[in-house]
This record gives C-alpha cells, structure tokens and sequence, in this order.
C-alpha cells in the first residue's frame, strides 16, 4: 500500500501518495498550475520559473518533535520566496497557495519576462489556436510590458531540423522540454542547447539531422510555435480542424490517434486529412506516436488510389461497374468452389478478416494469411490477458525479445520496451545481430543463422539467463522473424512458448508471448482462422484466387510467375498493385481512414476506430465486397454496418465472446490527465473519449491448459563457405504500400541497400556507400552497400518491402555495379 | 589525420582516467585536445568524439556551445578575450575594446585580414580592480594581460606577428 499525504491546496485538501509532486497533486485536484518545463511524462527541471507558488510547512518544535500549534491551528513555517510546484514533493500538512496575490504577481512575471524574448506572431504562427504560451498569456499575464526594448530579440525563423521537424528560434522559451524528451523517453539525446543565457538555442548535429523515430512528438509537447512538422506547418489553423478518433495501421502496436481533417478549396472541395495526433492510450501507447504513425498517413489519400472496379477484356484491364465486377468475382469463385483460395493481408480490419473466413468457409476453400511471421495460434493460447499494461513491468520482471528488430518494427514497443529495462526489468535480447535495444539489454545472446530455435531452447540452461527467465515475476516475450522466412518464425514462437509454458508465465496479465507482426492487424487474422501457407507458390497453383489487402507479386517475382499460372485472379486493393496488375477483376477497396472497423493488435488488445474522411471516388469497404460477392454465391454475409458484422463475428469465435462496439468504446480515467483546455501540462496530445479497447480472452487464462507446441528440430539455411547467405530484416521505412506516398519519408526510406561483414566487403572489393550489383531469386538488383561489423561473416542483411525480392534465406551473389 | 592517429597514447592516458561506464567524462579533456590541433573543434573531431565516448554529436556540440573556451568555429592565431562587464566598464573597458578594434580594423568579435587575431567581448574574468583586462586564448594556451591600454595590446600584436609567439 503506498503511503498517502495530506496537504492543503487553494484550501481545499488533498490527499495524494507520498512522492507526489505539487503541481501534480493540485492537477489531481482540479487545479491548474502552469507550467511550461514541466512534463508530466518527465522528471522536472525547473527551469521556467511559470509554476512558482506560495508553499507553507507546518513548523516543528525542536525539542518535543511535535507541530507547533498557534490558536489550536498549526503554525505554518512559508517559504521566504515563491517556490516551483513542479521541483517540489508534497508533505503531510503542507499549505500551497497558487493564485494568491504573490503567487499570480510572480507567475505574471516569469510570463512577462518570457515575452521580452517572444516574437508574438500569433497570427501566422502554426500553434495559434492551441498554444500554451498565448492561453497562459491570457490566464496569467500582464496586459502591458514594461521592458522597454527598441530591439526585440531576433533569431532564425525557419531551421529545419531534418526533413520532418522545424524550428523558430525566435519562437522558442528554451524550456527544454524536446531536449529532455530525446533523452530521457526517446533515449535518442539529438537536440541539445548551444550556447547559454540570451542565445541559448535549440541544435542538432546527427546525420541525419534529428535522427530519432520519435521526432513528432517533440512538436506536442512544444508548449510554444518553436517545433513544428513539415506535414502541418502552414497547412491550417487548428481550429479549422474536425478530429475522428482512430488506429495507427503501420504496425501491431495499434496505437491511438486521432486524425485532424479539413474541408479545403486546396484540395478541391474535398475533406482531407491535416494531420496525425497521438491519442491518449496509457495501456498501449501512452502520449506517443513514432514518425512512421504520424508521416506516412498518406497513401490514403493519394492521387494514384483505385477509383473503380476493373475487368480484364482482350488482355487489357479495363473500367467496370460494380455489378459487372461483382458478377464476374462470384461466378469464378462459384465455379471454383474449394477450388478457390482466400489469401488475405493484415491491414484488413477484424470485420473484412471475418466476411472474408465465412466466404472461404462457405465455398469450402482455404482461407490463407499473408504474411512472414508464423505463430499466432500460439499467440492466441498464451498470448497477453487482460489488464496488461508495459507500464507496470519493472524490477524483477523480464522481457525476452527474440529474432526481432523492435525499433525497426514496433517503435513504440521499442520506447515502452526500453522504459521497462530502464525502470529495473531484465531485457534478454536473442538475435543474430546487433540492433538498438541491445544497449538496453541486461544480457544479449548471439546466434548463428540456423541456430535460433537451439539458442532459445538452451536459454533455460544457462545460469544467470535461466534463472532470469524462471524467475521473472513477470515475463514477456517478443519474436518475429528477423533474418528468418515463415518457417523460421514458427520455430521461433514455438521455442518461444516453450519457454513461457515450463516456466509457468502464461495466463495472467504481464505474461505471454506477443508476435510482432508486419501488419496491423495479424493477430486477428490469426483469432479469425486465417493460417499462412508455408509454400505459397505451390498452394496458388491451379487456384482462383481472391487477394484481399496484400501484393505477393510485388514483394517476390516467384509469386508473381505463380499467380500467372494460377487460375483467375481476384484482387480488392488500394492501389494498382503488381498483384492487382496480374488480375482478372480489380475491387477497389476504401481506406481504413473511411469507415469503421476494429483491429487486433499484437497485444491481443481489440481497438475501433472510426471514419475521418469521405469514401474515395467509387470504393467500397471491403467487408462490404466480400459480402455482396457471398451474397451472389447465396451465403448470409452482413453488409449493412461493422458494428453488425461483429456481432456475427463474437457471436462464433470464442476470444471475442463478450465483446460489442460498445464495450470497446469505453474509457476510463487515465493519468496524466492531457488534452484538455489546459494543453500546457501534456502537450497537444487528444484525450481518449472514444474507446480504450479490450483485450481477447486468451485461451490459457479461461483455464484451458495450453499444449507444448513441437519444436522443428531442423534449422534454417546457414551460410556457406564461398557464397553469401541472403537474410531478410524489416526496415521501418520501405517502400510498402501504406509507406511509399509520404513525400515526406523520401529521403529516410532512402535506396535498396544490403548490410554486410566489413570483412566480407573487403574480400569482395566493396566500400561503404558504394553501389553493388546483386543476383537474388535469379534477379539482379542495383544497391548500396552497407557495413555492420556485428553481423556474421557469410550473411548479407536484405530489407523487405524495398523491391528486392526477399522473402526467405536464399543464396545471394554480389558483384561491382556496372 | 584523425585524433585517434595523431594522439593514440594521450586519447588512451585521458580515457584510463575515468570508469568505463562512465567514459562521456573524458568528454572535456578531449576536446581540449581536439582544440589544440586548430583553435577550434571541427566537425570531424566532434564525430570522432562523440564515437569514442558513444554519446551523440549533438552532445559533443552542445558542451562546446556551453563553455565559453571552446570553440566551434575558426578564429585567428590568438583570441584577444575583453571583459565587457559593469565594472570593467566603469573602468573604460567599452572605450578600451572599440578603441582596439578600430586600430586593427575589426568590429568585435571579428579576425584580422592576416588571420592572426581575433577581438571577443567576453562576461567576467574576475579582475575588475585591473581593468580593462583581457584574456589571450591560443596555441600556447591561457594567458591575463591586466591594466591594458591599447598602445600596449597593439605592441603585443606586433611581436605577435613578427616572432609568431606570444609574449606574456
């Protein structure tokens, strides 16, 4: 039980645990204190001087201990000066004045001091509208200055700071705020101060500049127009905008945001997205979002989105309408009856997944998940239980990440990860190669490519590692498939569940095995019945085929060539993909940003979000699509509301027993309290009014005993004397569908390029930086080249998802660039 | 040349100094190396640094920006460092800085044509009794000139330029 203090704040008392800071405890309270340094996610600094206050301590009699009483009242000891509410913790019988005349004297003070060196360009300034600079100006300043100053202080106006993030200099209080931010939460320390006094100022000098993933959230807690990104800057005031609750669809996280739209003349009388913000979700993403979350929302609207259905006449696609689409769809799907296969991608909601299974299901065809993470029905017995919260994990806990380049995959897994390490938890990291948690980790183990699933199964045998895993009070374990194709990732998770079964951390909150998936809704695909197909080109041949939010031609040739000597080829997509180049009918499917639905995320949390924008031209959602081709083929699929088809879908899956739209749009309330007219304390961040979720049921925590899944006892290729081993790594930016439209990620998804052993570059005459030509899946491809010297001699690192065609270990040929 | 193959028994004297994890320590003798070679630190030595102690280039900056002797930017052969301060005012050192300046044919804070020196305004050196006092900063390291007048910087220039040492 924490130990709970009692104070007195603008008369009114308060009891709050012991280590509470003052402006903390009054914000419990309802009372606002201002702050422009302070942080609620962030030790205090002090450095702003805006919270100062009026504080008081009951005195104490020297000799007898005891509080020394005046007319039966304690007699309060002041402080002789205002005192930061922000720097100091509350004690029992502490008396805090924040609006007293001395109080509201002082604060007006700071303020006016502040705006001797601030340009007041309200008027043109991106923040204007929600600025806590001008609303504290409002609240606590004076209406006149009385600095005298001919010369205002100047400084630059427009520093970028990198291709993502601007700064004023002028505009800028020095609160520091982005600086501690790198340091302490992102733990990327990119921005510092220069100089001191007057001309302090804000600085990067990485290469990239501001080379951190976490970059935009520094312009939400901004309290001023210093900080701002290259996507709003200028793009329109802030309360021009509508918001619409909804998912980030990057990864499996699933973080919260909230879309802000516009209606502009700019964009021809369309409603369009402005901006991305973070959404409160202290369970799944706190205040925060990565770069890739809040910059690369712009495939959804791109100009090169498909508009209408497409039929292919004399060997050319061509416009169609829906009935005719639709029409075509279902006789061959009819015609091929189990004959026919499902392959479905991550990106589709819960409600798409599950038409889609009740199609497959009804034709009597094989539902398959595209993607390279194996797994997931493991996932689905021992994966997260409700009430799990990354937050809670610290000292005596451990977290296991395994064949898994978080950053690279999950950013904010990655940043809650490296919290949980850094309040005290044991991090185990097992991979191939270096990646940027090892920093962070207690113990990191290396293995051989080939030797992932027996490292894994030793890990329990080794002293100090053993001991950390048995004896975790809680334990988490990530996996994916870095370095490792389909195969080698259910290994991975099988190992992976191993560890968590003998060692009896399943079942209960904190503890179980989470797939990072490439998607953002996987896991669900998984819950619903989707299963991946090993040998996906073997299983294609001969098929009709209905290709939902997934491009297997365009991520490797030898499916391409295998979709070519399938049968018919159905595909429902965004865009004119090299899959949907290869099919008979084109469905053009809206985005996720123009309608409702939920996803799974791989926490096994269920999430909704909801519509921002307007359907694009004549695209329909793609549960509605898969219903009207079942209700062409006599199937009862729903295709009136979302809401309607998870009614079905709760009603027969098991883990969603329980759930409605209703329940996933509750909220309770968080701390820090954010997002309110008091945008000063936590930034810009939107409070979550609309759901936080719920999470699955999971099969081991309703007291079903899960089985040990079998180990492959084979490994994966390894790399041979006298040929390069190809392995496939995730890149945060590539160039997949929902990443490539962002103008503004251009330069950080940069060109293909291979990482390999210095040694190895030496011994094939490549430089860093110098371009290669390589034979891969018997295609050659121009890249860069890379050196890692933490990667085993004999592997080349391939990113997916960057046009090279690498969808497992394969041998790989390197020679000069012609 | 990188410092590492200029200096490799100093870089390792100075790292031996501090725990190593806590070697971002080392940062300050480290750069007071690095300013040795040029007068300032570079942005190749600042890389190279910051590589050594594994802390963030904008780290390294960030403390050369904070302390008033490092420096980030080229200057001349010597820094000619002029306390501008309220009681060195009081004593002309205001007078005494334009007055320097104009006989070098520089504004403050600017480096004469040959490149031998450069004028600073600077806050508190902590003499104000011999004011106006400056501050030489340059290769052969830290030197106070108390009492100054212009006629006797201009001198200590001179020699300056005539024997490329500094006379104390």
């Amino acid at each position: 039980m924490t130990e709970l203090v009692t104070l007195s704040i603008d008369g009114k008392q308060v009891t709050v645990p012991k280590g509470t800071l003052v402006v903390d405890a009054a914000k419990q309270a309802g009372i606002d204190i201002p702050v422009f340094c302070y942080h609620p996610k962030m030790e205090p600094a002090g450095m702003c001087r805006m919270c100062l206050v009026e504080l008081g301590r009951p005195m104490i009699d020297r000799a007898t201990g005891q509080p020394v009483l005046e007319n039966g009242q304690p007699k309060i000891q002041w402080a002789p000066k205002l005192e930061t509410a922000c720097t100091n913790v509350v004690s029992d019988g502490m008396v805090v004045l924040t609006r007293s005349e001395k109080a509201r004297a002082g604060q007006q003070e700071i303020l006016e001091f502040l705006l001797t060196s601030h340009p007041l360009d309200c008027p043109v300034c991106d923040k204007g509208g929600e600025c806590p600079l001008q609303n504290l100006t409002l609240d606590y300043g004076p209406g006149k200055s009385r600095f005298l100053y001919n010369e205002k202080h100047h400084a630059e106006k427009h520093v970028p700071l990198g291709e993502l993030i601007w700064l004023d200099r002028e505009r800028c209080i020095q609160c520091g705020r982005c600086v501690r931010f790198q340091r302490l939460v992102a733990g990327e320390p990119v921005l510092a101060f220069d100089e001191r006094g007057r001309d302090t100022e804000i600085i990067t000098n990485s290469e990239p500049a501001f080379d951190s993933i976490f970059s935009g959230n520094t312009t939400d807690i901004c309290p001023v127009g210093a900080l701002t990104t290259a996507d709003f800057r200028f793009g329109a005031r802030p309360w021009e905008l509508k918001s619409a609750a909804s998912l980030c669809a990057q990864c499996p996280v699933g973080c919260n945001i909230t879309f802000n739209t516009r209606r502009e003349a700019k964009s021809g009388g369309r409603v369009v997205i402005k901006r991305v913000m973070p959404r409160q979700n202290e369970e799944v993403n706190e205040i925060w979002i990565c770069d890739k979350g809040r910059f690369a929302y712009h495939f959804t609207e791109s100009e090169a989105r498909l508009r209408q259905p497409l039929i292919r006449r004399n060997g050319q696609l061509q416009p169609a309408s829906w009935e005719e689409a639709l029409d075509l769809a279902a006789a061959k799907l009819k015609a091929a009856g189990k004959d026919a296969l499902i392959l479905a991608g991550g990106r589709l909601s819960n409600e798409d997944l599950f038409n889609l299974k009740k199609l497959a299901d009804g034709l009597g065809a094989q539902s398959v998940l595209y993607t390279h993470v194996g797994g997931g029905d493991l996932v689905t017995q021992i994966g997260l239980a409700s009430g799990t919260n990354l937050a809670d994990l610290g000292k005596g806990d451990t977290i296991l990440v395994a064949a898994c380049d978080l950053y690279e995959e999950a950013p904010i897994w990655w940043l809650r990860v490296k919290q949980a390490a850094d309040r005290g938890a044991t991090l185990i990291v097992v991979n191939a190669r270096a990646t940027r948690l090892d920093k962070h980790a207690g113990y990191v183990v290396r293995y051989a490519p080939g030797d992932e699933t027996v490292t894994l199964q030793g890990l329990l045998k080794q002293d100090k590692i053993g001991a950390a895993i048995r004896e975790a009070g809680n334990l988490l374990v990530f996996y994916a498939a870095d370095g490792l194709d389909l195969n080698g990732s259910t290994s991975v998770a099988a190992a992976c569940a191993n560890l968590l079964i003998e060692t009896g951390h399943f079942g209960r909150p904190n503890n179980g095995l989470i797939g990072v998936w490439p998607h953002a809704n996987d896991q669900g695909a998984w819950e619903i019945g989707f299963r991946p197909e090993a040998d996906l080109a073997a299983a294609l041949k001969g098929k009709t085929v209905y290709i939902a939010a997934a491009d297997p031609a365009g991520d490797d040739p030898r499916l391409a060539k295998a979709l070519q000597d399938a049968g018919t080829v159905i595909v429902q997509e965004l865009f004119q993909t090299a899959t949907a180049s290869l099919a008979e009918v084109v469905l053009p499917a809206a985005a996720y940003t123009e309608r409702e639905g939920t996803f799974t995320s791989g926490e096994r949390r269920v999430q909704r979000y909801y519509p921002a924008v307007p359907r694009w031209a004549e695209t329909k959602a793609d549960y509605v699509i898969t219903a009207e081709i079942g209700q062409r083929l006599g199937l009862d699929l729903e295709a009136g509301a979302p809401a309607l088809v998870f009614n079905r879908l709760t009603a027969e899956i098991t883990a969603f027993a329980g759930l409605s739209y209703r329940k996933l749009a509750e909220v309770r309330p968080q701390w820090p309290i954010v997002g309110r007219a008091d945008l000063y304390y936590g930034g810009t961040t939107y409070e979550n009014k609309q759901g936080l979720g719920v999470h699955l049921a999971a099969a081991a925590s309703a007291g079903e005993s899960p089985h040990l899944p079998e180990v492959r006892k084979g490994s994966g290729p390894r790399p041979q004397e006298d040929a390069l081993l190809a392995v496939p790594v995730t890149k945060l930016y590539d160039l997949g569908v929902t990443v490539r439209s962002s103008v503004l990620l251009e330069a950080r998804i940069g060109l293909p390029a291979i990482t390999i052993h210095p040694l190895t570059a030496e011994k094939m005459g490549l430089k860093a930086g110098e371009k290669a030509m390589i034979g891969l899946g018997g295609h050659e491809n121009e890249v860069l080249v890379k050196l890692d010297e933490t990667i085993p001699a004999g592997v080349a690192l391939v990113p997916r998802s960057m046009g090279l065609p690498v969808s497992a270990p394969a041998p790989l040929s390197v020679g000069k660039a012609k | 040349m990188s410092l590492a193959e200029k200096y490799p028994e100093e870089i390792k004297r100075i790292l031996a100094k501090y725990p190593p994890e806590h070697k971002r320590s080392a940062l300050m003798p480290l750069l007071y190396l690095a300013q040795r070679e040029k007068g300032y630190v570079d942005n190749h030595a600042m890389n190279e640094i910051a590589e050594m102690l594994e802390i963030t280039p904008t780290e390294v900056a960030a403390m050369i920006g904070f302390y008033t002797l490092y420096h980030g930017e080229p200057a001349g052969k010597l820094r000619i460092q002029v306390c501008v301060d309220l009681p060195c005012a009081l004593r002309g050192a205001d007078k005494f800085l334009a007055d320097l300046c104009a006989n070098l044919g520089i504004e403050p804070g600017g480096t004469t044509a040959d490149g031998l020196v450069t004028v600073e305004p600077v806050m508190c050196l902590a003499a104000c009794d011999k004011a106006p006092v400056f501050q030489t900063q340059g290769p052969d390291g830290i030197a106070y000139h108390e009492n100054m007048t212009v006629e006797k910087t201009m001198q200590l220039v001179e020699a300056l330029r005539e024997s490329g040492k500094e006379v104390k």
